[in-house]
C-alpha cells in the first residue's frame, strides 16, 4: 500500500517537477526583453550620426534598443557581429526585378529582369526599387507576380511610358507617355510607387522629360532620368527641367550618345555638375551593363563630386558582369577612394531620403528592424567598369547576415545562436 | 582629306589587330592554376588553353605569347565547369510551384557565379509542361540546361497533380525523353505521399524504355510508416538509378542512418557498389548533419554534390553548389574529392562523358576556384550548426570558351563583350 502511495506521489512529483521546468523555460522565452540581440558590431547609421560599436536589440520586427553592452541574457538569440559592421538594411533604389516569360518583353515582364530575393539578402539589401519596369499598364502584374510575391521589399519607379520598360519601338511611343494617368496609377498605388522613370528615349525631344515632370507634379514625387540618346544638355535637364529631388541615374556613363558629367577632352568634371547637386539634383550609380566608367568617375571624385545613391541598375546583363551586385559597387567606390561610412549613407538613409521613405534607411528605436551585417575583408582585388578597364582595391565589402522586419533572412556563417528551422 | 586618311588608318590598324589576334593560337590560356580532372587522373599545376570554344592544349608552362588573353590563376583550382545535377530552374509566374512557377528559379544568376556551366532540372517538366520549358528556360540561358523529366506528366506542380498515378504515364515520359534526347537524361519521381510502389514502378518503366537513368525523391507523409529503402534499391531500381536527398532526416523517409544507433544501414555501402548513385540534393529540408557525419564516417560518400536549388534553399542553409562543396569539406572530404563529386561523376551519371573533363577537344566549360582559410561555419536544415576551415568561392567560370564571370577581374586585356 504504501510502496504503491509512494509509487503514485513520485510519479506526481515528477510530473509536478517537469511540469514547472516546461512552464519556467516557456516564461523564460517569453520573458526575454529581445528576440534579437546583435552584439559586437561597429553600428553605422547616418540618420543618427552613428558611427560606433554598439549592439542593437530586436523585438516583434522593430529596433528595440541600441547601446552599449546589452545584456545577451535578454535576449532569445544572439548574433555574434564582433569585427563586423551593422547598417541599416540596404536600400537598391535602382534594380530591374519585374521578371517574367512574356517573349520580347525586356525589363517588362521579360527575361531581362531577375529575381529579386535571389539578390538581395545576400547582399544585405532589403528594399528594392524597380526603375520603371511597370508603367501604369502594367502595375498590376507587377504586384501580382514580383511585389506579393518576394520577401524582400519591393518598390517602384513607375515608367511614364504606359507599356512600361518594354523595350524598342514601345519606349519612344511618345504618345503613350500619359502623365496623367501614370500620375493616378502611382498615388493609387503609393503604398509601393515612389516615383516616375524616363529612360531610352533616343530622339533629340524634350516632351519625354517634360511628360515624366509633370507625373512627378501631379503625384509630388520625385521623377528619375535616364538620358536615352538624344544628345540633349545635361545642363539644361538639371537647371531647366529637373525639380529639387529629381534623380539623374547612370552618372558616371561615358558613352557617345550621352551628354558627359565629366568633359571628354580636357578630362575635368564641367563646373555645372556640383551646383546641380548644390540645387538638389540628385546623382545616382546605376552601374547597370553599360553605364559606368572608371574614366568618368575618378575624376569626379577627385574633383569632389560623389554620388548621392549607389543603385545597381541589377538585371541579367549586369549581374554576371562587372556589376555583380549591391556590395561590389560600393567595394568599387571604396577603391576608389570613398570611405565605408559614406558609401554606407548612399544605400541606406540617403537613398530613404530620395524616395521619400523616412522611415528606412535607419536604425532608430521604433524602426522596422530591417539590418545588413557586413564584414571588410582585406586582400587584394580587382574591379572592373563597363568598358573592361581594371581597378585594384585592398577592400572589399562581404555580407555576412541579412535581417528584414526582425526576421534573419540570410546567413552566411551561422552567427546567429538558437536557429530553429 | 583629313577625314579620309582617318579612316584609311583606322581600318589600317583594325587589320593588323584582326591579323594579329588571328596569329594567336589560343583565345585564353588559363596560366598558373592548380588543375583537377578527375577523368583524365590529373591534380597538379597546369595550364589550360583554349581556342574556338574548345580545350586546345593542357600542359605546363604555355607560353603566353601564343594566347590573345591571359587569365592568372595563380594560387586558383582549375576544373572542369561545375555540373549541378539537380536543380529547380523552370521558373515562371503561373501558379505551378517547380513546373513554371514561382519556386523554381531561372539559371543564369545562380549558376556562373558558383563555378556551374551546366545544371540538370530536376524534375520539374513533365511530357505535357517539357516545350514550355524548352522554349521559356532551356532556349533562354546561357547556362547549359539539361532535364529529368518528372514522370508526372504535368510535371512538379504540386499537390494535388503530384500524386495522380493517371497522369504517370510511362511511354509518353519515355517518347518525350527520346524525342529531345539532346536535353532530357533521365526521369524524375518525387513527392509522392502514398504507400505505394506504383510510381517507381512507372518512372523506372520509363527509364527502361528510353534507356535512361531514373532519380527518385522518396516522397513519403506521416501516415504510414516510410517504404524501405533497401528493397527500393535492391528490387526496384537498376544501376546507374540515382537516389537524392540521401543525407534527409525526416520522420516521412527511411534515412540512411539509423535513428537508434546512430550507425550507417548495413546494405548502403552494397547498395552503393551495386551501382546505385547517391545524390546530396540539400534543398531546403533534404540535409541533416546527423545523418551525413555519420554516414561519412563509416566509409559512405554521396556521388553527386546536387543543390536542390529553389527559391525555399537558395538564402537558407544551402546557398550555393561552392557552399555544399565547403560543407563537405567542413565534414572532412577533401577538394579533389568534392570537385569529381560535382563535375566526373555527374557528368557519368547523366551519361554525358563529353562534359565534366578538360581533355583536349572538349567543349570549354571551366571553373576557376580559390579555397580560403579562415573560421567558417555552416548549417544543416534542422539548424545544427558545423565549423570549417576552408570555403570554394569562384573566381571565374568559362562557358564554352567565354568568360561569363571573372570576380577580381583575373583576365588581361578582356576584350569587351
Amino acid at each position: 500500500m504504501s510502496k504503491v502511495l509512494r509509487k503514485f506521489t513520485m510519479r506526481k512529483i515528477s510530473i509536478l517537477i517537469i511540469s514547472i521546468l516546461i512552464s519556467a523555460s516557456i516564461s523564460n522565452a517569453q520573458g526575454k526583453l529581445y528576440n534579437t540581440l546583435i552584439k559586437g558590431g561597429r553600428v553605422i547609421d547616418a540618420k543618427n550620426n552613428i558611427n560606433a560599436l554598439l549592439d542593437v536589440a530586436i523585438k516583434n520586427g522593430k529596433i528595440a534598443k541600441v547601446a552599449q553592452n546589452i545584456d545577451p541574457a535578454q535576449a532569445e538569440q544572439v548574433v555574434n557581429a564582433k569585427g563586423m559592421y551593422v547598417t541599416p538594411g540596404l536600400i537598391d533604389v535602382h534594380a530591374h526585378v519585374f521578371w517574367g516569360t512574356q517573349p520580347n518583353s525586356y525589363l517588362m515582364n521579360g527575361d531581362v529582369g531577375v529575381t529579386a530575393d535571389g539578390f538581395s539578402f545576400r547582399s544585405g539589401v532589403t528594399t528594392m526599387v524597380d526603375c520603371g519596369g511597370p508603367g501604369y499598364k502594367s502595375f498590376e502584374i507587377f504586384k501580382r507576380n514580383i511585389i506579393d510575391k518576394s520577401q524582400t521589399r519591393i518598390l517602384a519607379f513607375l515608367n511614364i511610358v504606359g507599356e512600361g520598360m518594354r523595350g524598342g519601338d514601345y519606349e519612344q511611343d511618345v504618345s503613350d507617355m500619359d502623365y496623367r494617368l501614370a500620375a493616378k496609377a502611382a498615388i493609387d498605388n503609393k503604398e509601393h510607387v515612389v516615383g516616375f522613370k524616363l529612360a531610352h528615349f533616343t530622339n533629340p525631344d524634350w516632351t519625354p522629360v517634360e511628360r515624366v515632370v509633370a507625373a512627378g507634379k501631379l503625384a509630388d514625387m520625385p521623377v528619375i532620368i535616364d538620358f536615352g540618346g538624344g544628345k540633349l544638355p545635361i545642363e539644361d535637364l538639371f537647371f531647366k527641367y529637373l525639380r529639387p529631388g529629381d534623380i539623374y541615374t547612370h552618372v558616371f556613363t561615358e558613352l557617345e550618345r550621352r551628354d558627359p558629367i565629366v568633359d571628354l577632352k580636357t578630362r575635368q568634371l564641367r563646373p555645372f555638375v556640383i551646383p546641380a547637386q548644390k540645387r538638389g539634383i540628385i546623382f545616382d550609380v546605376g552601374f547597370g551593363g553599360g553605364s559606368f566608367n572608371f574614366n568618368q568617375a575618378i575624376p569626379a571624385i577627385k574633383a569632389g563630386f560623389l554620388p548621392d545613391l549607389m543603385g545597381t541598375d541589377l538585371h541579367t546583363g549586369s549581374m554576371n558582369g562587372s556589376m555583380k551586385d549591391q556590395l561590389n559597387v560600393l567595394s568599387i567606390h571604396l577603391a576608389m577612394g570613398m570611405d565605408l561610412p559614406s558609401v554606407i549613407e548612399r544605400s541606406t538613409w540617403k537613398p530613404a531620403q530620395a524616395i521619400k521613405r523616412t522611415e528606412l534607411g535607419h536604425l532608430s528605436e521604433g524602426a522596422i528592424a530591417d539590418v545588413a551585417i557586413l564584414s571588410m575583408r582585406e586582400g587584394k582585388f580587382g574591379f572592373r567598369d563597363i568598358a573592361m578597364n581594371k581597378y585594384e582595391g585592398s577592400k572589399k565589402l562581404e555580407c555576412e547576415m541579412t535581417i528584414k522586419g526582425g526576421k534573419i533572412m540570410y546567413d552566411l556563417n551561422a552567427i546567429a545562436s538558437n536557429v530553429n528551422k | 582629306m583629313k577625314r579620309l586618311s582617318f579612316l584609311l588608318l583606322s581600318c589600317l590598324l583594325l587589320l593588323v589587330l584582326f591579323v594579329q589576334a588571328q596569329t594567336k593560337t589560343y583565345s585564353i590560356l588559363i596560366k598558373g592554376g592548380h588543375l583537377i580532372d578527375a577523368k583524365n587522373n590529373i591534380n597538379e599545376l597546369m595550364d589550360v588553353a583554349i581556342q574556338g570554344g574548345k580545350v586546345a592544349a593542357v600542359a605546363k608552362n604555355i607560353d603566353p605569347s601564343l594566347a590573345t588573353q591571359i587569365v592568372d590563376a595563380k594560387g586558383m583550382y582549375v576544373t572542369p565547369g561545375l555540373i549541378d545535377l539537380h536543380a529547380h530552374v523552370f521558373a515562371g509566374t503561373d501558379d505551378r510551384g517547380l513546373s513554371g512557377g514561382f519556386s523554381a528559379l531561372a539559371p543564369d544568376p545562380y549558376t556562373f557565379r558558383s563555378g556551374v556551366t551546366t545544371v540538370v532540372d530536376c524534375g520539374g517538366a513533365g511530357w505535357q509542361s517539357f516545350d514550355r520549358f524548352k522554349k521559356n528556360i532551356i532556349d533562354r540561358s546561357r547556362t547549359r540546361v539539361l532535364s529529368f523529366l518528372n514522370i508526372v506528366g504535368d510535371g512538379m506542380r504540386g499537390n494535388p497533380y503530384e500524386q495522380d498515378i493517371d497522369d504517370m504515364d510511362a511511354k509518353k515520359t519515355a517518347e518525350k525523353a527520346l524525342a529531345n534526347k539532346d536535353i532530357v537524361v533521365g526521369f524524375k519521381l518525387a513527392h509522392f505521399a502514398a504507400a505505394s510502389w506504383v510510381p517507381v514502378e512507372r518512372v523506372v518503366e520509363a527509364g527502361k524504355l528510353a534507356n535512361m537513368p531514373v532519380i527518385i525523391d522518396f516522397g513519403g507523409d506521416n501516415t504510414h510508416p516510410p517504404l524501405s529503402i533497401e528493397k527500393l534499391f535492391n528490387q526496384y531500381l537498376r544501376p546507374g538509378d540515382i537516389y537524392t536527398h540521401v543525407y534527409t532526416e525526416l520522420i516521412q523517409r527511411d534515412p540512411v542512418v539509423d535513428l537508434k544507433t546512430r550507425q550507417l544501414k548495413p546494405f548502403l555501402i552494397p547498395a552503393q557498389k551495386r551501382g546505385i548513385i547517391f545524390d546530396v540534393g540539400f534543398g531546403g529540408g533534404s540535409f541533416n548533419f546527423n545523418q551525413a557525419i555519420p554516414a561519412i564516417k563509416a566509409g559512405f560518400l554521396p556521388n553527386t554534390m546536387g543543390t536542390d536549388l529553389h527559391t525555399g534553399s537558395m538564402n537558407g542553409a544551402m546557398k550555393d553548389q561552392l557552399n555544399v562543396l565547403s560543407i563537405f569539406l567542413s565534414m572532412g572530404m577533401d577538394i579533389p574529392g568534392v570537385i569529381s563529386r560535382s563535375t566526373w561523376a555527374p557528368a557519368q551519371a547523366i551519361k554525358r562523358p563529353e562534359l565534366g573533363n578538360l581533355s583536349v577537344g572538349s567543349e570549354a566549360d571551366v571553373a576557376i576556384l580559390t579555397v580560403r582559410n579562415g573560421n567558417f561555419a555552416f548549417r544543416d536544415i534542422a539548424g545544427n550548426r558545423n565549423e570549417g576551415k576552408q570555403r570554394f568561392e569562384c573566381e571565374m567560370t568559362i562557358r564554352n570558351g567565354r568568360i561569363v564571370y571573372d570576380l577580381n577581374a583575373i583576365a588581361s586585356a578582356a576584350p569587351r563583350n
